[in-house]
């Protein structure tokens, strides 16, 4: 049967699989799944066996994982999801809650799941979740069980972490391919961390990029420290684990020594006002780029009511609009972080889904696109997942 | 009604958003003695329900209601209220508007 395909779409109204052959040119639908949950992220792993993990919220009923074994057919929450540690205790006998001794001050609430990936390749049964508020956890059984990487949440800065417009999640987490003790995360209006040790400690990786205001940022150690730094979305080099790049709030950037500085990469997105913003950057195995910038930080919708990819075929040094062939609409829309991404078949195919449930598909490195036909609900995460039939 | 426990059957009911934390049901029975202890059942039988109907807190979710026959059980002043056959305990999802 050879290499199969499907299109893990998350949007906030369920999730739809869209299921093709390794030439991506006849796309089946299954869905609508797990209807009536909002769905930030969603991961399907092959490493032993399928299976799917889904990050679902719904403002009455909190945020888990999901787990299928069977490409969707049926689902089951996840007992023992990523949770923060209560903060006291509910006396029935009372009807009061009262703190335990020692609990931190301020409670921390799980609001939603935002990523989800999975360990290093040595790790088979490893899962990482990005939440908000802002933490990492980890399984190691394939997803049954999870706990806190504390000592992201350790950091002397937590306290003065705070939400970016969407919430304070931690949206990004990338492992160096050949160091699992390496890892960098990244969330909103707060910024990069790296981790050395496999999540003990993490350091604060921000210089060079620019800042949002952040008021009491605490001095540790004598020094002021970096945080309120918005990054959207952040990508590794396929090809060498010191480059990473960043569409931040305030444009689009690079690093060449594994994030421990940051400089501009936007030659050819326009310099009015801000709009290098956006929040997407995807990257493919081949190390070409790809951006979906929007009018401004104000607007937050495509430049002039036209869909524009942003393509850089020499790692960022220029950006270029591959204008592909959209319809001629009037389409004010937007593509969320986790909106954009790109296969890693041969040629590539890249993908994206917008704010009005639209999704697109080009196997031409952007130059023309083609629709998956239908309209769905507003899209948060499209993600190609290659299964071997 | 269990004669020796003291126990009472009462009907329940969780949003079908939450059918698969509550063994793949929406509606089904019960049984303790008060209001409080049925909770506590409830919980108990189906834990992942008490994740999903209750914050970091114990707190009820902001968007959770839980219904004692016609009263939200947030307006009596005691949960040890003594069950009676039929009564319901109805779990709803407080998300108004459009």
């Amino acid at each position: 049967m050879g290499t199969r395909i499907i299109l893990l779409v998350g949007t906030t109204k369920g999730a739809f699989f869209f299921h093709s052959d390794s030439g991506r040119r006849n796309w089946q639908m299954t869905g609508p799944h797990l209807g009536g949950w909002e769905l930030y992220s969603i991961l399907g792993d092959s490493r032993n066996g399928h299976r799917i993990f889904a990050g679902t919220h719904h403002k009455s009923g909190g945020a888990t994982i999901q787990i299928s074994d069977d490409l969707g057919q049926t689902w089951r929450p996840v007992e023992h999801g990523p949770r923060f540690p209560r903060a006291g205790d509910f006396d029935w006998e009372t009807g009061a809650w009262t703190r335990k001794d020692g609990a931190p001050e301020r409670e921390w609430v799980l609001n939603r799941i935002w990523q989800l990936i999975p360990g290093h390749p040595t790790q088979p049964g490893t899962f990482f979740a990005g939440t908000e508020e802002a933490a990492l956890f980890v399984s190691h059984d394939r997803g049954d069980t999870w706990e806190e990487v504390d000592g992201l949440t350790s950091h002397p800065t937590r306290p003065h972490w705070g939400p970016g417009a969407g919430g304070m999640g931690l949206h990004t987490i990338l492992i160096h391919p050949s160091n699992p003790q390496r890892m960098w995360v990244a969330m909103s209006a707060v910024g990069v961390f790296r981790t050395d040790d496999r999540g003990a400690t993490w350091q604060l990786r921000n210089a060079g990029m620019r800042k949002v205001p952040v008021e009491g940022v605490p001095n540790v150690d004598g020094a002021a420290q970096d945080i309120g730094h918005c990054a959207h979305k952040v990508a590794l080099d396929p090809d060498d684990p010191d480059v990473l790049y960043m569409q931040d709030h305030g444009g689009v950037r690079k690093s060449t020594n594994g994030a421990d500085s940051w400089f501009a990469i936007e030659e050819g997105l326009g310099q009015e006002g801000d709009e290098r913003f956006g929040f997407p950057i995807a990257v493919s195995r081949s190390g070409d780029l790809f951006l979906f910038p929007l009018r401004s930080s104000e607007h937050r919708v495509a430049r002039g009511g036209r869909m524009v990819v942003f393509r850089s075929t020499n790692r960022g040094e220029s950006w270029h609009p591959v204008k592909g062939d959209f319809p001629a609409t009037t389409n004010y829309v937007n593509v969320l972080r986790d909106g954009l991404a790109v296969d890693s078949l041969e040629p590539y195919g890249v993908y994206f889904g917008t704010s009005s449930g639209e999704l697109f598909y080009s196997l031409d490195r952007g130059d023309t696109w083609d629709a998956i036909p239908g309209r769905f609900p507003r899209i948060t995460c499209v993600k190609p997942w290659l299964v071997e039939a | 009604m269990d004669a020796s426990s003291g126990n009472v059957s009462i009907k329940v009911c969780v949003p079908s958003l939450l059918r698969d934390c509550a063994g793949n049901q929406t509606h089904f029975s019960l049984e303790a003695c008060t209001l409080d202890e049925a909770i506590q059942v409830l919980l108990e039988t189906y834990p992942l329900l008490r994740f999903h109907l209750y914050d970091e807190a114990d707190r009820l979710r902001q968007h959770v209601l839980m219904y004692y026959n016609d009263q939200n059980i947030s307006w009596l002043e005691r949960l040890d209220v003594p069950l009676r056959p039929g009564d319901e305990l109805r779990v709803l999802q407080n998300v108004s508007g459009g």
